[in-house]
C-alpha cells in the first residue's frame, strides 16, 4: 500500500512578518514544515510502520518548499514528489496540479493539513479530492485502516464529531490529537540527504496563474490600550477597577 | 442568480445561515439578479417555512439521505442547485462543514474560491473580498472573476431581516457512487449548556495558568455571569481538562466576541491567532512579561485564583 502526505512550507508563527509595498515579503522569515501538515507526515508513516509499503510526501512551492520536504523526509518518509511553481497560487490550483500527481501515484490514503497557516485555508484537501472524484473527510482525530478498501475516521464538525467508514482512496485532512508528531532525528536527517526528491515544474501539469488573485496584504495590528493592573498586593481593589473599566469605559459588561 | 446556502438546526435558518443571506443580497444587487437559497436536510419542513421568508427562490433538499452531513452530498446538493439555477456565485457560512464542500464545490464548478469573507466589494464582473491570512495576522485583498464560491466568516456580517415570502420548490439530488463512500456510523453531539463559542458575545478562556480542571468551576460561573462562552488553551485541552470543541487557537475555534477575557493564557501565537480579533481583550496573569499582555486592552497582573472569584464579585455587584 501507498500512504502520502500533502505538505506545504510556511512562515513560522512566531516569525516578525514584514510588508513591502503593499505585499508580504517572506524573504526574511524563518520557513518551517506547516504545522498542521506534520501530523499528516507523521500519520502515514505510522500507517506504513504498521501495514508495510511505501510512505510519499507530495508538495507544491518554490525552490524554498525543498527544505520543508527534507524535514518530512528526515521523519521518516521514503521518498517526495515536488511540483516547483514560483509566485502566487491558490488551493484550487494547486490541487488541480497535485490531483495529477496523485493520480499517477495511485496511493491508498492520502493526509494533508486541516489548516494552511499561509491562506489560512481549508481547502486544500478536499478540492484535491475533488478533482480526483474521491471522499474527503475535514478535521480527522482519529484513523483506523480496515483493509486496502475501507478506512474508519472520526472527525470534528461545527458542533460535535462523527465516525465515518470511507472507501478508498479518499483524502483525509487532520486535526490536532491525531497523533504527536515525531521529531527527525541525526541518523533520520543524514538518511533524507539521500531520498529522491523528483521535481516537476508546475507548467508541466498545465498550472498557469491562480484562480484567485491577491490585491493587496497589509499587516493588522489592533491598537491594545494596554491598561495593566497590579494585582498583586491588592487582587481585590484590581478586579473591582477592571470590572469598573469595563462597565464605564469600554462599555462591554 | 446568486444561490446562498441557509445553515439551520433543524428548526430556523442559523445565524450564519442569516450573515450569508446579507452578502449573497450584496452580490445580487451588484449582478442585478435576484437571490435563491438552499436548505438541505431530513424532516426540514419547519426550516423551509422560516428560510423562505428571505429569499426570491427557496431549494429544499430533503431527504432521510441528508439526516446526516457529508462533504460530498452537500457539494452535490449545492451544485444540483447550481446547474437548476444557473447560479454564477454561491454563499455560504464559513462554518467548518461550509469551508470543507464549499472547497469541493468551486473545483467542480471551476469557480473562484473566497474563503472565510469579512467584508465583499461585488461588481458586476467579478468579487473583490477581504479576508485575513497568515493565522489572522494579514488583512488580505482579494479578487476572483465569476463564477465565485464565497464563504463568510462567522460575526462578521449583520443579519438578514426577512423581506416576504419566496417561491419553495423541492430539490432533486441525485446521489451517486462517490456520495456512497463515506458512511456516518456515529454522531458524537457536543455539550451545549452555554452559547456556542463562535457566536457568543464574550469568550472566557482559563489556559495552564488555571491549574486543574477544577478551577474551571470559576471559569464557567463568570462566563455565565456575562452570558458567555467558555474558552480553553491547546494545552488545557491536552491536559484533558476542557474538550477539544472548546479549543480557541490555530487547530480550534476563531472567535471575535465583543469581550474576550483570558485568564491563565500566556498567549502563544497560536492562540492568539483564534482571539486577536476580538474587540476587548482582558487578561489576567502572573507573569507581567507574558506575551498575552502585548494583545491586551485591561489586564491584571496577579493571581488567576485570587483575581478571578474577586472579579466574580465585582460582576455580581454590578449586576445587583
Amino acid at each position: 500500500m501507498k500512504f502520502v502526505a500533502i505538505i506545504r512550507q510556511v512562515p513560522d508563527g512566531e516569525a516578525k512578518l514584514k510588508e513591502e509595498a503593499g505585499r508580504i515579503d517572506l524573504s526574511g522569515a524563518t520557513m518551517i514544515l506547516d504545522q498542521m501538515d506534520e501530523y499528516a507526515v507523521e500519520e502515514i508513516i505510522q500507517l506504513k510502520e504498521k501495514h508495510g509499503g511505501e510512505a510519499v510526501i507530495v508538495a507544491f512551492g518554490p525552490e524554498r518548499t525543498k527544505e520543508a520536504i527534507r524535514t518530512a523526509l528526515a521523519m521518516g518518509a521514503d521518498r517526495a514528489v515536488f511540483v516547483r511553481h514560483e509566485g502566487d497560487a491558490d488551493p484550487i490550483t494547486e490541487a488541480r496540479a497535485l490531483a495529477q500527481v496523485l493520480k499517477e501515484e495511485a496511493p491508498t490514503v492520502v493526509f494533508t493539513g486541516g489548516q494552511q497557516a499561509d491562506w489560512d485555508s481549508y481547502a486544500l484537501g478536499p478540492a484535491v479530492a475533488e478533482v480526483l472524484g474521491w471522499p474527503s473527510v475535514a478535521w480527522t482525530t482519529r484513523f483506523e485502516l480496515l483493509d486496502e478498501h475501507k478506512a474508519k475516521a472520526k472527525h470534528d464538525l461545527d458542533e460535535g464529531a462523527q465516525v465515518v467508514e470511507v472507501a478508498l482512496p479518499a483524502v483525509f485532512t487532520t486535526q490536532q490529537g491525531l497523533n504527536e508528531p515525531r521529531y527527525p532525528t541525526l541518523p533520520g536527517i543524514m538518511k533524507a540527504k539521500k531520498k529522491e526528491i523528483k521535481e516537476i515544474p508546475a507548467e508541466e501539469l498545465g498550472v498557469r496563474g491562480a484562480k484567485v488573485e491577491i490585491l493587496s496584504q497589509e499587516i493588522v495590528q489592533i491598537e491594545r490600550k494596554q491598561k495593566i493592573l497590579d494585582g498583586t498586593k491588592e487582587p481585590e481593589k484590581a478586579a473591582e477597577e477592571l470590572v469598573k473599566l469595563l462597565h464605564e469605559e469600554a462599555k462591554v459588561i | 442568480m446568486v444561490l446562498v446556502f441557509i445553515d439551520h438546526d433543524g428548526k430556523k435558518p442559523k445565524k450564519g445561515g442569516l450573515e450569508a443571506i446579507t452578502r449573497a443580497r450584496e452580490v445580487a444587487g451588484a449582478l442585478g439578479v435576484s437571490v435563491a437559497g438552499l436548505v438541505v436536510g431530513s424532516g426540514i419542513g419547519e426550516v423551509a417555512d422560516e428560510a423562505k421568508k428571505y429569499v426570491d427562490t427557496l431549494y429544499v433538499a430533503d431527504a432521510p439521505e441528508f439526516a446526516d452531513y457529508t462533504a460530498e452530498k452537500w457539494t452535490a446538493a449545492a451544485h444540483a442547485a447550481v446547474q437548476k439555477t444557473g447560479a454564477k456565485a454561491v454563499v455560504a457560512p464559513a462554518s467548518r462543514t461550509g469551508r470543507t464542500w464549499t472547497a469541493r464545490l468551486a473545483a467542480r464548478m471551476d469557480a473562484g474560491l473566497l474563503e472565510d469573507v469579512l467584508e465583499l466589494e461585488p461588481s458586476a464582473e467579478a468579487v473583490v473580498a477581504k479576508r485575513y491570512t497568515f493565522l489572522n495576522r494579514v488583512l488580505e485583498k482579494q479578487k476572483a472573476a465569476y463564477p465565485v464560491v464565497i464563504s463568510i466568516k462567522p460575526n462578521t456580517a449583520p443579519l438578514a431581516e426577512p423581506k416576504g415570502e419566496g417561491q419553495v420548490e423541492a430539490l432533486e439530488v441525485a446521489l451517486g457512487e462517490l456520495e456512497q463512500k463515506v458512511q456516518v456510523l456515529e454522531k458524537i453531539q457536543e455539550e451545549k449548556k452555554r452559547v456556542s463559542l463562535t457566536e457568543a458575545p464574550v469568550v472566557v478562556t482559563g489556559g495552564r495558568g488555571m491549574g486543574s480542571a477544577e478551577a474551571f468551576k470559576l471559569v464557567e460561573e463568570l462566563a455565565d455571569l456575562l452570558g458567555g462562552a467558555v474558552g480553553a488553551t491547546r494545552a488545557v485541552v491536552d491536559a484533558g481538562w476542557r474538550p477539544y470543541a472548546e479549543q480557541v487557537g490555530q487547530t480550534g475555534k476563531t472567535v471575535q466576541p465583543n469581550l474576550y477575557i483570558a485568564l491563565g493564557v500566556s498567549g502563544a501565537v497560536q492562540h492568539q491567532a483564534g482571539m486577536n480579533k476580538s474587540k476587548v481583550v482582558v487578561a489576567v496573569n502572573k507573569d507581567p512579561d507574558a506575551p498575552i499582555f502585548k494583545e491586551t486592552d485591561y489586564g491584571i497582573v496577579g493571581d488567576v485564583h485570587q483575581v478571578l472569584p474577586a472579579m466574580i464579585e465585582a460582576v455580581k455587584k454590578l449586576k445587583d
